[in-house]
């Protein structure tokens, strides 16, 4: 087949565990990460800037709805130099520096410790476990471009690009078997209706703008800037045009 | 849809649940009747869907007024949650239910205080003062909450309900509008706010209540009182508009003719009962004679 | 597959389930991914090399595209917004799955 043979056992003792190990530990990271994620305390002023964001939104999507009256109103509440919302309401700008920031820094800790960590501990195990092996071929010729890549820890000039190293195939799996995380894990989380139900209820109002500063500046502009066009203009001309082309 | 309950399985019965908890059926009486099938032993093999089939139960003894039933189902779930903000909510609405309004009060307090951001206790504090009659301080407790709460669907439509019980006309279609902001497809929307600008009277609100009314029909042409709200605004705005004439009487009375023929065919197609004194014979008898 | 939209008479507007689209969405790429790693692992056993495994791959993509068209029956348009989009989205992601799963699958059965 090759002209390179592969002792089966390596099949045995190096492919295969390294598929095994890689899967494992995804699942493991998912449970760990589920242990160690907080409740996270939404301050009550997160809430409501986010809620005003979705409101303005909402205006300037669906103001054409209301009478001109009305929609001036409220973006005279919104942007008005002196008393509007964006305007008085004062937010410090978002803490430049997260180490500052005690709880933003546990946080990151923790992305760190359920994501990137095991990658590397597991990727130094493995490369030091099963190093110097080659593992499998790629079905499908590569160029010489892709050796470095799929190759790691052998330096072989002359072995063709598509033998895989057992290092790289370990971070192929890392990559390729996210899909198959959220098939597994996803449909676990999908049995789980109602914690689904209740997400999607209190979900809109949760995510709330990194940097209410420039997120308000910026929907002030955008609010600024509509223009109002009213929709019910033609309701009744339509509702009478609809009677004309039934008779 | 009717069942033998006494032959359904323990699995039915948790299907059967979960069907009515999704598609939001209340059937109370059917829930409490279960809860004493599944109370022993089946439900402690059901693993985490258990607590919600218990919030389930709760609610449901609150319904029919078992309030014991309700309380001893409160005791083994805050057995399992100490200290958990929901479970002290079913006991909030425990309370509430037996009419002991200063200690539901007490009791949501708390849950505000431990979590600010809990709006369902917040908004709970507003049932409760509306239980109470004091529509005044319901409202200014709603205010609070919408200011913090802004796109709170539910509780602009709620303000909106309150202020016209107090009549504060303008205040309630100022809340309408907003509805229409988050839901500007849904024809009842259009038509809460035609009512209340109908019911403010004047020229304007009533041109306003047109264009509404006619925007709900455009929605679903087969809201009735959309339709009869047509016809009653054009009818009004037609005694508004005798003296001016113009393009604007025309149209109210080729809408007002319209919502006529409208109603008529929608009468024909229902056929109604003879008792029944038809529709259109009642808006002819208001309609103005031209 | 089960939701649908919600649907207004009036040709004009059409308004869609947000909730619905999404959970019709979460179902194609559930059948995507099972669609791939059972087709990456049909091509392994099979010993496909090179263009054959591609060319298979896209045979699977269209093939499970034609049974999302003949399950959904001629009211297509009920569980999703274009026809198109059903083939094309996540076909890349879903290459990736399929391409390790061929590869694991080959390396087992034909490699050594």
């Amino acid at each position: 087949m090759a002209e390179l043979l592969l002792d089966p056992k390596i099949r045995l003792w190096v492919f295969l565990p390294i598929v095994i190990i890689t899967f494992l530990v995804g699942i493991v990271r998912h449970y760990v990460s589920i242990i160690l994620s907080s409740q996270k305390k939404i301050e009550i002023i997160q809430v409501q800037d986010s809620q005003v964001m979705i409101r303005a939104r909402l205006l300037r999507e669906n103001g054409k709805y209301l009478p001109r009256q009305s929609f001036a109103m409220r973006r005279h509440w919104f942007n008005n130099e002196d008393t509007g919302y964006f305007k008085v309401q004062k937010r410090a700008a978002a803490s430049q520096n997260p180490m500052t920031d005690p709880g933003m820094m546990t946080d990151m800790l923790k992305g760190n410790v359920t994501n990137v960590l095991p990658m590397i501990v597991i990727g130094g195990w493995i490369n030091w476990m099963f190093s110097g092996f080659l593992t499998t071929k790629v079905p499908f010729p590569l160029t010489l471009r892709f050796k470095p890549m799929l190759q790691r820890g052998v330096e072989l000039a002359y072995l063709d690009a598509s033998w895989v190293s057992s290092a790289s195939w370990y971070f192929l799996n890392v990559f390729g078997l996210r899909t198959i995380y959220t098939l597994v894990l996803g449909e676990n989380n999908a049995a789980d209706q109602s914690k689904v139900m209740q997400e999607q209820m209190s979900g809109a109002a949760m995510a709330m703008p990194p940097d209410p500063k420039a997120a308000f500046k910026a929907e002030w502009e955008a609010l600024e800037i509509t223009e109002h066009r009213w929709a019910l203009a033609t309701a009744e001309a339509d509702l009478l045009v609809n009677e004309a082309k039934e008779q | 849809m009717s069942f033998n309950y006494d032959e359904l399985s323990h699995t039915e019965i948790f299907d059967l649940l979960r069907q009515w908890r999704e598609n939001n059926e209340r059937r109370s009486e059917d829930v409490l009747y279960f809860s004493e099938v599944i109370v022993e032993d089946p439900l402690h093999k059901l693993g985490s869907e258990k607590y919600v089939v218990m919030e389930q139960v709760i609610y449901a003894a609150l319904d029919c007024h078992y309030y014991t039933i309700a309380k001893l189902w409160i005791m083994m779930l805050s057995e399992e949650f100490p200290g958990s903000l929901r479970v002290l909510r079913y006991k909030a609405a425990c309370l509430e239910a037996e009419e002991k309004y200063e200690e539901a009060m007490e009791v949501l307090d708390s849950i505000i205080k431990a979590d600010e951001t809990n709006s369902a206790a917040r908004k709970r504090r507003v049932a409760i003062l509306k239980a109470q009659g004091l529509i005044q301080e319901a409202i200014k407790e709603l205010v609070d909450y919408l200011k913090k709460f802004m796109s709170d669907m539910e509780a602009w439509q709620e303000l909106s309900e309150l202020y016209l019980q107090v009549q504060e006309y303008s205040k309630a279609a100022f809340c309408a509008e907003e509805l229409i902001l988050h839901q500007p497809h849904n024809h009842l929307m259009h038509q809460r706010l035609a009512d209340i600008r109908y019911t403010m009277g004047g020229v304007d609100n009533l041109e306003l209540a047109k264009s509404y009314y006619c925007q709900a029909l455009k929605l679903n042409p087969d809201n009735m009182r959309a339709l009869l709200g047509l016809f009653l605004v054009t009818n009004t705005l037609l005694s508004h508009y005798k003296s001016s004439g113009s393009a604007k009487r025309k149209e109210a009375f080729k809408l007002s003719q319209w919502a006529q023929s409208e109603a008529t065919k929608i009468q024909r197609k229902a056929q109604p009962p003879p008792t029944i004194p038809a529709l259109t014979n009642m808006m002819l008898s208001l309609a103005v004679t031209d | 597959m089960s939701s649908t939209k919600a649907k207004d008479q009036k040709p004009e507007p059409v308004v869609y389930s947000e909730a619905a689209l999404r959970n019709n969405a979460v179902v194609v790429e559930y059948c995507r991914t099972s669609m791939a790693a059972l087709s990456g692992s049909t091509a392994g056993i099979l010993g496909l090399t090179g263009l054959n495994g591609f060319a298979f791959y896209v045979f699977a993509v269209v093939s499970l595209w034609a049974m999302f068209l003949i399950k959904a029956g001629p009211n297509w348009h009920k569980y999703y917004v274009s026809r198109q989009s059903v083939l094309t989205n996540g076909f890349f992601g879903a290459l990736f799955t399929y391409v390790l799963f061929w590869t694991f699958i080959y390396g087992m059965v034909h490699v050594y």
